[in-house]
């Protein structure tokens, strides 16, 4: 039986934060994934996280799954890939299938790992293909590169409904409708706003009533849900899909700590059998950790951090790191996943419906309804001045833990603060220079450069674009809203791609003086 | 724990226009089917599974477990809370015999 | 709803369940009462669904003969619920001499009780079952015995049992047995106290932590069942099947899957917790001799491996008695891992127990007075 101070089960954000950190504190370390590449499902995903830069914001996720892989590397961390943990049994013993064997590990201490799955809805046709979990629809795009289907529909407005339906639009697919039975939309607003400014509609207060389709998916017919989730009879629309995917939250993967006979129970209503953790991540098994979605399920970020404190733990627990040591570390993780966990999309606050930011402003219900600010809305909000030459418009308007855009400006004309979910203000006085860095470091695509006034009667407009190909310069195409409706002609000036934007261009396109504070993208083809 | 007497009154069994549709895949198990086995006394979702066998299938039900949890709770009007999770068992992933068999390191 | 019944039954497991039903069926108000959540979550729903009378002690021979005469044929359809019973024979296969020896031993005794069991060749084992492997040398064949699915038939005596009116309580632990004027009438749960003519007492192993409260105890001990399940395969065989070694045993289930046990010889020395640990040494040792009788099944995958307690009486059979000391008080306990064959005909004796009718079957061998100290 080989043994090793540390065996942590799930090579994704927290397992392989837990294995570097214990590594680096001299423990031996095995990790054991399933999959045959490791990072779970950092890989996948392309855009830029939140946070601030001790959750590596702004970095894409493939690229901190690398970063991560790099650093377990060199620490010695040993990963086991195509590794299946058939159990978890008495001791912190694990049985694992490699190849066509079979092999008996024990762990001094086990951090599980195992994340999350995709949680399902049932409906008639439910089973047909061409229905997916969004996180099957984002592996077939980001991993496999297979378009999921041409014509989708989203069911679920949270971050990975909106996300997801995001980068479908980018692999080329047609959004038809984002759907979801909740009234308001769940995740991020400026996710939201990114996927409706390309004109897709939003339903909320809606589900799926039934797919059509015999060996696969035709169609699928939604409908409006009253106060007591019941269709509203002939509320019914139709559209033409061949694939629809259900973001409908995920379930932690709790089987290994099950077998282990770990101690389970339903934090709050709704959420499922957790594990019962200590605040370091430690089970009621001592010395057997969870960190990550398999303790409750979160993001990749507050994963990385969980990984990185049941990590130092169980070093601290087996004598390789010195108590005060353990101790100051464990202070600067958790200082870093207290901010995570503030804002108005915190975990004490879900299922709660938040109507004004810390600061006062109210929230727009026309953000939360149909994934957009009212061009009357915008301009309430400290981010956006109307002001002369050029100028950021940062159309974020929720309190979420992020503040790349601040560090990015070399003229200090984006302030976060110190409270990392204060909305930014734009100081109008710090003299913006037009460089377009707050652009590409705003992770949810929400900053915008505008000269309102150009002469010739034209305003122009800096957007953030991630959608290829790139429009050439001097292209004429369609002017769009933030409700996606195409309100004019705009005619493109330059595009600006440089490395430090990290694959997002810059596209800055000409369109009349009073559509200047109204458009917010651009659609190749006529203004129709 | 809290006493579940098995006598108590839930209604009785109404046909429902969606009793055909499939909740486990692996089985084929419908929602009429648990639906009916509920009212036969299965008050929660380990004893609707033995009966049914919805869950038990090669997924062991990683998709079908929270749905059917779903059902038995509205079926008895309690919150899922009060529905214990579905227990976890190796393997974590179905296994063929043969490799089950041959441990590392022991003598072939 | 009042708590006072005919009968109390304490253990919602199969002879608890199938012990309410005969009793429902005298016209009794029983009341079942059981610790856990669920109805068979312990044995019963953990064992190989043997219904099995080769092999058997020679005391509780007569039981199975006569439930597989009386009861399992016609289960299914008295209960309502299709129990998955097979009538397919029992081969229990022998690879070298020693296990023949064996064999015969067990074949003897069982047909000095009055079986239908006898000695067969590698050619006639292989003509019941052409899926043997080549090793195998001989076996017993036993032609009356079969398998049922424990799961269903469980549960189809508590559903049946309870269509009859029987009040089933699960989540009620018991603390206590408590006699007024000399007769065991009071149970004390932690869900109220209920109260009977008489209370028959099926918990498994948790039936000495209630006999405590009047003084008696069945000398058992925990022992491990580790069994295994497969993904379902096309019908290739619904024998049950054994060894001489009880390395395994197991058989096809009606859905196609297979279901085996298997025995590491660490049973015996299990600790007691909440849920019944699964061992990591288990699974690959029962792979490997399932393997060597049974080549064709090596791809199949196995998606689920669990385990139980036994109740593990001092001569291997169980109390099944109403004791003199403690009148009112029907003891049905230490079924040693091999309760389910026997179910039917062991509640139905309960059952009689309970009311004072003279048992089917005589139970002397099953007395709770065998274990006391001879002077």
């Amino acid at each position: 039986m080989t043994r090793y101070d540390l065996i942590v089960v799930g090579a994704g954000p927290s397992g392989l934060s837990a294995a570097a950190e214990a590594a680096a504190n001299g423990l031996k370390v095995a990790v054991f994934d399933e999959n045959a590449r490791p990072g779970g499902q950092l890989f996948k995903q392309i855009h830029k996280f939140f946070g601030s830069k001790e959750h590596k914001a702004k970095l894409r996720g493939y690229d901190i799954g690398t970063e991560l892989l790099k650093e377990a590397q060199e620490q010695g961390v040993e990963v086991y890939l195509n590794a299946v943990v058939a159990g978890l049994y008495a001791d912190k013993e694990i049985v694992v299938r490699l190849g066509e064997k079979v092999a008996h590990f024990k762990g001094d201490t086990v951090i599980i790992a195992t994340g999350a799955s995709e949680n399902m809805l049932t409906f008639e046709g439910w089973t047909l293909p061409g229905v997916m979990g969004a996180g099957a629809a984002q592996t077939m795009m980001n991993i496999n590169r297979v378009k999921p289907g041409e014509r989708v529909l989203m069911l679920g407005s949270g971050n990975v409904g909106l996300v997801v339906g995001f980068q479908l639009l980018q692999a080329g697919c047609e959004l038809v409708a984002l759907v979801d039975a909740a009234p308001r939309v769940g995740g991020y607003g400026v996710h939201a706003a990114k996927v409706a400014r390309t004109g897709v509609p939003f339903y909320l207060s809606h589900t799926i009533v039934k797919a059509e389709g015999t060996d696969r998916v035709t169609g699928v017919t939604i409908g409006e849900v009253d106060s007591k989730w019941q269709v509203i009879p002939g509320s019914e629309k139709r559209f033409d899909v061949d694939t629809i995917c259900i973001a409908v939250g995920l379930s932690s993967s709790t089987q290994l700590l099950k077998m282990a006979g770990c101690e389970l129970a339903e934090r709050a209503a709704g959420a499922g059998y957790l594990p019962v953790c200590s605040d370091v991540g430690e089970t009621s098994i001592s010395g057997l950790y969870a960190a990550g979605d398999v303790s409750g399920i979160e993001e990749a970020s507050s994963a990385m951090l969980e990984g990185r404190i049941a990590g130092i733990s169980a070093a601290g627990k087996l004598g390789f790191a010195a108590q005060e040591a353990v101790t100051a570390r464990l202070a600067t993780l958790t200082t870093a996943l207290e901010a995570l966990h503030e804002g108005m999309f915190a975990p004490k606050n879900r299922g709660k419906s938040v109507d004004k930011t810390e600061e006062g402003y109210d929230v727009s219900t026309n953000l939360l309804k149909k994934g957009y600010l009212a061009d009357e809305e915008i301009t309430k909000y400290p981010g956006v001045k109307s002001v002369s030459g050029i100028h950021p418009v940062i159309e974020c308007t929720q309190n979420i833990p992020c503040n790349p855009c601040q560090d990015s400006c070399p003229k200090k004309c984006i302030t976060v603060g110190g409270n990392i979910v204060t909305l930014p203000v734009f100081d109008e006085k710090a003299g913006c220079i037009g460089c377009g860095q707050c652009i590409a470091a705003c992770s949810g695509q929400a900053i915008f450069l505008v000269n309102e006034d150009i002469g010739d009667g034209l305003a122009a407009v800096t957007i953030p674009s991630e959608f290829l190909p790139l429009p050439e310069k001097g292209e004429r195409g369609a002017a769009l809203d933030r409700a996606g409706n195409v309100i004019g002609t705009a005619e493109v000036t330059d595009v600006k791609s440089v490395k430090s934007f990290d694959h997002t261009n810059l596209v800055t396109f000409t369109v009349p003086k009073e559509l200047g504070m109204r458009a917010r993208f651009w659609r190749k083809g006529a203004a129709i | 724990m809290s006493a579940n007497d098995r006598s108590r009154e839930i209604g009785e069994f109404t046909a429902a226009p969606d009793d055909d549709m499939i909740v486990c895949r692996c089985e084929e198990v419908t929602k009429g089917e648990i639906r009916r086995a509920i009212h036969d006394g299965m008050f929660n979702a380990h004893e609707v599974r033995r009966f049914l066998r919805c869950g038990m299938g090669l997924c062991q039900g990683q998709t079908c477990a929270r749905l059917v949890k779903a059902i038995v709770a509205r079926e008895l009007g309690v919150s899922q809370g009060e529905l214990e999770d579905a227990t976890g068992r190796a393997p974590a992933r179905p296994i063929e015999m043969r490799i089950f068999a041959s441990e590392r390191g022991r003598d072939e | 709803m009042s708590n006072v019944s005919d009968v109390i039954v304490i253990g919602a497991g199969i002879i608890g369940n199938a012990t309410a039903y005969f009793l429902t069926k005298k016209g009794l108000k029983v009341t079942v009462l059981e610790k856990s959540e669920y109805i068979g979550n312990g044995g019963s729903s953990r064992n190989g669904g043997g219904v099995r009378q080769s092999g058997r002690h020679p005391a509780e021979l007569p039981l199975v003969m006569y439930g597989v005469k009386n009861y399992w044929p016609t289960l299914s359809e008295e209960l309502g619920t299709d129990v998955e019973y097979y009538q397919e024979g029992n081969l229990r296969l022998g690879k070298t001499p020693e296990h023949i020896k064996t064999l015969e031993g067990l074949t003897n005794s069982a047909a000095a009780g009055g079986l239908d069991v006898r000695m067969i060749d590698y050619d006639e084992a292989r003509a019941i079952c052409p899926y043997l492997s080549d090793e195998v040398i001989g076996a017993s064949w036993c032609p009356t015995d079969g398998h049922a699915n424990p799961l269903l038939a469980t549960l189809a005596y508590y559903r049946a049992a309870r269509r009859n009116g029987a009040r089933f309580i699960s989540g009620a632990e018991v603390v206590e047995i408590k006699k007024v004027a000399g007769r065991a009438r009071k149970v004390v749960t932690t869900d109220g106290v209920y109260e009977a003519d008489a209370i028959v007492l099926t918990a498994g192993l948790e039936s000495n932590r209630i006999l405590e409260s009047v003084g008696l105890r069945v000398p058992m001990n925990p022992a491990l069942l580790e069994c295994l399940v497969t993904e379902d395969s096309p019908p290739l065989f619904y024998q049950m099947l054994g060894t001489a070694m009880a390395d395994f045993y197991g058989h096809q289930s009606k859905h196609g899957s297979f279901v085996f046990g298997g025995t590491t010889g660490f049973e015996p020395y299990t600790t007691l917790g909440k849920t019944p640990p699964a061992t990591s040494s288990s699974a690959p040792g029962t792979c490997r001799g399932i393997i060597k009788y049974f080549p064709i099944l090596k791809d199949l995958k196995i998606v689920r491996t669990w385990a139980g307690w036994m109740d593990d009486c001092m001569d291997h059979i169980p109390v099944i008695d109403a004791p003199e000391e403690v009148p009112g008080l029907v003891i049905g306990c230490g079924f040693s891992g091999h309760g389910f064959g026997i179910s039917p005909t062991a509640a139905v004796i309960l059952s009689q127990l309970a009311v004072g009718e003279n048992t089917v079957l005589d139970i002397s061998k099953f007395k709770y007075d065998r274990f006391k100290v001879r002077t």
